[in-house]
């Protein structure tokens, strides 16, 4: 089913933060701390992507620049064929809006919606759609039944285990039929059981909606699933994963 | 887009405490503006209408010599109603009995406003009598002359050279209750049979007014026309000018209620802020969220200023029933006192509610919403939940333009608005600043002692508590001082009858006759006087020095009532100079505001002219007096023995309980001139009214203390989610319950102490400048309140501080993991 269009690009990709310290003292404050240092990747239409690395390796805001959610010091992605660079956070968020689905970590579903409202959200965002309530309503109710929640479509999040939160989340980020899905450590909270549940409805959906992937965990039998693994190390991609990566799913990636 | 569709589409916000929180403070805000709204328009409109037929006409001219006919010519020609009357004391007499009336000559359309309500026998059934519609030599009377001659209606009496017909009494007419030291009962005599009574000579002293009727722009205009023609006796009296006592009281409430739904406005302000930042706060995280999916920061702006309005709405709608329903409990409770059934409730609070709801949702709102659309998107990835700061300035300028508006729509003075804007500034930044001055100094005890490290968060509860506290302390002092000297004013014991014009050689026996019937009162002399000289310098209304001074002006016209008495009579108080001493002939006693008004101090010297003959005296002392004490009161009182040789009147009080009634017959049987002037109904309604007024005040100060709960709520939520964390801290490092709930309890302690001591402070010189300016009350020190205040304080926000966190504390702190 994968065609080789890209669907995100990144050219020489670099992040750095003005270093805060601690004490307060403002002469050192013009030091900067590089989280990002040229990253160089090209990930295709329905292709799956792990992006792994320690704690403060970068990879999450690695993830936060390909979807367009931060802006980079200097580098560019091109995200469904658009410069980021060269739009504002509106374009930005245009340029998402039913394009792009997003899983966290700590769920994040709105505890004043039920479920069910929690899935209508992204489709009521979509003034292009053209949905009425109703519609709108059916392809959320839809979309929980995919995920197994259709009795709890009418709990609040807070009635509702950890799972079966990734549960919604999931069915929210799915239910505007994504081309690309981003996914934050998304069994970070949750037991290694119900983590293989939701990992597995995870991958099967993406497969099903030929959906680009790209997860950012720290759990290398996780990033195993996907096609492709990159390592980050000190904002850096480490080759010797990609070649890794590459050797096993014989895969071409571009390298930098 | 319809309301439904916005409620509709809003409903998932109810289900944030937050934003209940906000509908709370809203609905306080509304329900208190328009119930006190609703019902002050009513009372004042009545008040307005009443005052038309008190005074018979719109605007009345009165003179002390005939006027001029062309200013009834001009006024008609305007197209306004005129009426003439002619007002002058006169002996009736029937057969062997004579009594002393006042007769009103009265034109065939008096009275302009107002009917005279008439019956054929005392407690008779009531119909509306017209002047026009007396027959040749009929009048009216008061049933007291009636009695007094001993008649019944239908017989004769004789008035002058006229016999006349006394057709029906008087049960109520205009201008009735305008003058209570008129103590003669009314005749009205048609204007038309005066000259055939021969009564009414050259230089014969009586009262001529002209009535005036016509909508408000005629008077206006009249009035500047007539104005400039006016001769040195004539005045003219409008609407404004001196309200009776009943009316001043219930002015004095309305003012009172007006502040306490500011008040509870100001409150609820704090709240909604409070609530706001909460809210902003809750859902940070949800708009990194919907910005991830794409949303745009318009639609972030829609989605939340909808919610607000929404809530906002809901809020004017709902708050406007509940005042409705409020005022006219109120209304129902008081209109007896207002002696009629109130006009309608006008449409203008529903605005006013539905305005001041938009106005603090938005603008206690807005720098937190603005905060909200600026989050970022990637705070959700960084797991961090900051909030986007906003300037200083822009929040600032959002609340002071709001706070303005609010109170120009309270006030609808621009100028006051103003002031009050920049006197709560003032008082909040003395707040925070004494604040944390007072956390600092906490910080340094806690190095010594087990104290809760003080913070900026504290200070800003302490602020916040702070100012609810304040409000509520504030008007606390001011309704108990208010409803305190409103019930002092007329004790049980206050004097229901008057007894004046008693002659100089019927002092001694009358005070007798009191004395065997355990009835003390001080018996004042009385002398009628115009002031003619200041310092031996001729002085006249029309001195430039009094040209913006009506009330001087009207002082010089009219003559004063002088008294002479050994003792400073009871109520009043000597401000400068001392009181006369045993033996002193010479010296005056002012009354502090009229000679403020004269522009007279101690050591002038001032001439007054006592029919024909001229009394000089310096002054050697000023006094202030309890006006509504219901007790013989004088502006100039001289030395004991100064009007000696003068032609004088004695007056006098007493209260004569309700088995003390034979002894008015008694003095009136004994002393023939004397006359009793009977207020005991006026007394019983005036306490009336002041019961009631008292219970419109306490009900409108419920809301400001509902106010203050929901402030206290939404601060303690607001800091919620923070403390969850840190208790989840400290129990994760080991703390255990007991300790915590200490801690918890003696922050909480610290925090409303402190709040309930700077409020007590600033409520005690809030509530004495308000009480002086606005109330017209003294000062006073009041100690305790800051005992009351810091312990209140205390007590009430550690137990609802308690309340808010207790479930908090069995908090385990896996939590922090998640």
């Amino acid at each position: 089913m994968k065609n080789n269009s890209i669907v995100i690009e990144s050219n020489n990709l670099s992040k750095s933060l003005a270093a805060s310290n601690e004490g307060g003292d403002k002469s050192n404050s013009s030091q900067t701390l590089q989280i990002l240092h040229l990253i160089n990747l090209k990930i295709n239409q329905g292709e799956s992507v792990a992006i792994t690395g320690s704690s403060g390796s970068g990879k999450t805001t690695l993830l936060g620049l390909l979807a367009g959610l931060d802006v980079p010091t200097s580098g560019e992605v091109t995200l469904l064929d658009k410069k980021l660079s060269t739009l504002d956070e509106d374009q930005r968020a245009a340029l998402r809006l039913g394009k792009v689905g997003f899983v966290f970590q700590s769920f994040h579903l709105m505890d004043n919606l039920t479920a069910l409202e929690n899935v209508m959200l992204p489709l009521e965002l979509d003034s292009s759609l053209s949905l009425n309530n109703s519609a709108i309503r059916d392809r959320a109710k839809e979309a929980l039944s995919q995920v197994g929640l259709e009795p709890r479509i009418n709990h609040l999040p807070t009635q509702l285990s950890g799972g079966e939160q990734q549960r919604v989340a999931l069915a929210r980020a799915f239910v505007s039929n994504p081309t690309i899905l981003f996914a934050d450590e998304p069994t970070g909270n949750l037991d290694s059981n119900t983590g293989n549940e939701i990992v597995d409805l995870l991958f099967e959906m993406q497969q099903q909606n030929n959906t680009t992937l790209i997860l950012v965990t720290h759990d290398d039998e996780l990033a195993k699933k996907c096609e492709t693994h990159y390592r980050i190390e000190n904002g850096r991609i480490d080759n010797s994963e990609q070649e890794a990566s590459l050797i096993e799913n014989k895969k071409e990636v571009y390298v930098s | 887009m319809t309301l439904s569709n916005l409620l509709k589409q809003n409903k998932h916000f109810w289900r944030l405490a937050e934003m209940r929180l906000l509908f709370l403070a809203l609905l306080v805000a509304v329900v208190a503006v328009t119930s006190v709204g609703f019902f002050t328009d009513r009372a004042d409109r009545a008040m307005s209408s009443q005052a038309t037929q008190l005074l018979g006409g719109d605007m009345v001219l009165t003179s002390s010599r005939p006027i001029d006919k062309s200013y009834l010519v001009e006024a008609q020609q305007r197209g306004m109603g005129t009426a003439e009357v002619v007002s002058f004391p006169s002996m009736v007499s029937s057969g062997d009995k004579f009594q002393l009336a006042q007769i009103k000559a009265v034109s065939k359309d008096y009275p302009l406003h107002g009917k005279i309500e008439t019956s054929f026998d005392s407690a008779g059934s009531i119909t509306v009598t017209t002047v026009g519609s007396l027959n040749k030599d009929e009048v009216l009377a008061d049933g007291r002359l009636f009695v007094a001659l001993g008649i019944k209606t239908g017989e004769q009496a004789q008035l002058g050279r006229s016999t006349i017909k006394l057709a029906k009494i008087i049960r109520k007419m205009p201008d009735q209750g305008t003058n209570a030291f008129q103590f003669a009962p009314n005749m009205i005599i048609p204007l038309a049979q005066l000259p055939a009574t021969g009564l009414l000579g050259e230089g014969s002293r009586a009262s001529y007014s002209y009535l005036f009727a016509g909508d408000a722009s005629q008077v206006k205009s009249f009035n500047a026309w007539l104005k400039p023609k006016l001769e040195r006796q004539e005045r003219i009296r409008t609407l404004d000018d001196g309200l009776p006592a009943v009316q001043q009281a219930l002015t004095r409430g309305q003012r009172f209620l007006k502040m306490a739904s500011l008040l509870a406005v100001i409150l609820a302000g704090a709240g909604i802020a409070l609530s706001s930042y909460s809210l902003t706060r809750h859902e940070i995280s949800a708009v990194a969220v919907l910005k991830t999916m794409g949303a745009s920061r318009r639609q972030i702006l829609t989605r939340y200023l909808g919610a607000l309005v929404t809530v906002a709405m809901l809020a004017a709608i709902v708050g406007v029933i509940i005042g409705y329903f409020i005022q006219s409990y109120l209304a129902t409770y008081l209109q007896d006192f207002v002696g009629q059934a109130l006009p309608k409730a006008g449409l203008l609070p529903v605005f006013i509610g539905a305005a001041t709801s938009l106005i603090m949702a938005l603008g206690f709102s807005a720098p937190h919403l603005l905060q909200l659309i600026k989050t970022s998107p990637i705070q959700i990835l960084q797991r961090s939940n900051t909030v986007a700061k906003t300037s200083f300035m822009f929040s600032f300028f959002s609340l002071a333009i709001a706070v303005f508006l609010l109170m120009w729509i309270q006030t609808s003075d621009l100028k006051l608005s103003a002031y009050l804007l920049i006197a709560v500034s003032i008082a909040l930044g003395v707040f925070w600043l004494i604040a944390l001055l007072m956390l600092k100094l906490i910080r340094k005890l806690s190095q010594r002692w087990p104290l809760p490290k003080a913070n900026q968060r504290m200070a800003l509860m302490v602020v916040v508590f702070g100012v609810g506290l304040f409000s509520l302390l504030l008007l606390t002092t001011l309704r108990d001082d208010l409803i305190n000297r409103w019930q002092a004013s007329l004790p049980s014991d206050a004097p229901n009858h008057f007894l004046i014009n008693i002659q100089p050689n019927e002092v001694e026996p009358l005070t007798q006759l009191l004395a065997n019937k355990n009835v003390e009162t001080p018996i004042y002399p009385m002398v009628r006087g115009r002031l003619v000289e200041v310092n031996k310098k001729p002085i006249s209304p029309d001195d430039s020095v009094f040209a913006e001074n009506p009330r001087a002006q009207r002082l010089l016209i009219r003559e004063f009532n002088l008294s002479a008495n050994a003792t400073l009579p009871e109520g009043n108080i000597i401000r400068a100079g001392e009181w006369f001493g045993d033996g002193d002939e010479n010296g005056f006693s002012m009354e502090e505001g009229i000679a403020e008004n004269l522009g007279v101090g101690m050591g002038d010297s001032l001439t007054f002219d006592i029919a024909g003959q001229r009394l000089t005296e310096t002054i050697t002392s000023i006094r202030t007096v309890q006006w509504d004490s219901m007790k013989p009161n004088f502006f100039v009182l001289a030395a004991p023995s100064a009007f000696d040789e003068l032609p004088r009147t004695f007056i006098t009080s007493v209260h004569l309980s309700d088995d003390n009634t034979t002894i008015i017959p008694e003095i009136v049987k004994q002393f023939p001139s004397v006359t009793d002037i009977d207020i005991s109904a006026i007394l019983t309604q005036v306490r009336e009214l002041i019961n009631k007024a008292a219970f419109a005040v306490q009900a409108i100060f419920l809301f400001t203390l509902v106010a203050g709960v929901v402030v206290l709520f939404s601060a303690l939520q607001s800091q919620k989610a923070l403390r969850r964390k840190e208790i989840a801290i400290y129990k994760s490092l080991g703390a255990s319950r007991s300790l915590l709930r200490r801690n918890l309890l003696l922050e909480f302690a610290m925090i409303g102490g402190l709040a309930g001591f700077l409020a007590a402070v600033l409520a005690l010189v809030a509530a004495n400048a308000a009480a002086y300016t606005l109330f017209d009350l003294s000062p006073e020190l009041n100690l305790t309140l800051i005992i009351i205040g810091t312990f209140l304080g205390a007590s009430l926000v550690s137990l609802a501080g308690y309340i808010n966190v207790r479930g908090l504390l069995s908090i385990a702190p896996v939590s922090l993991f998640r």
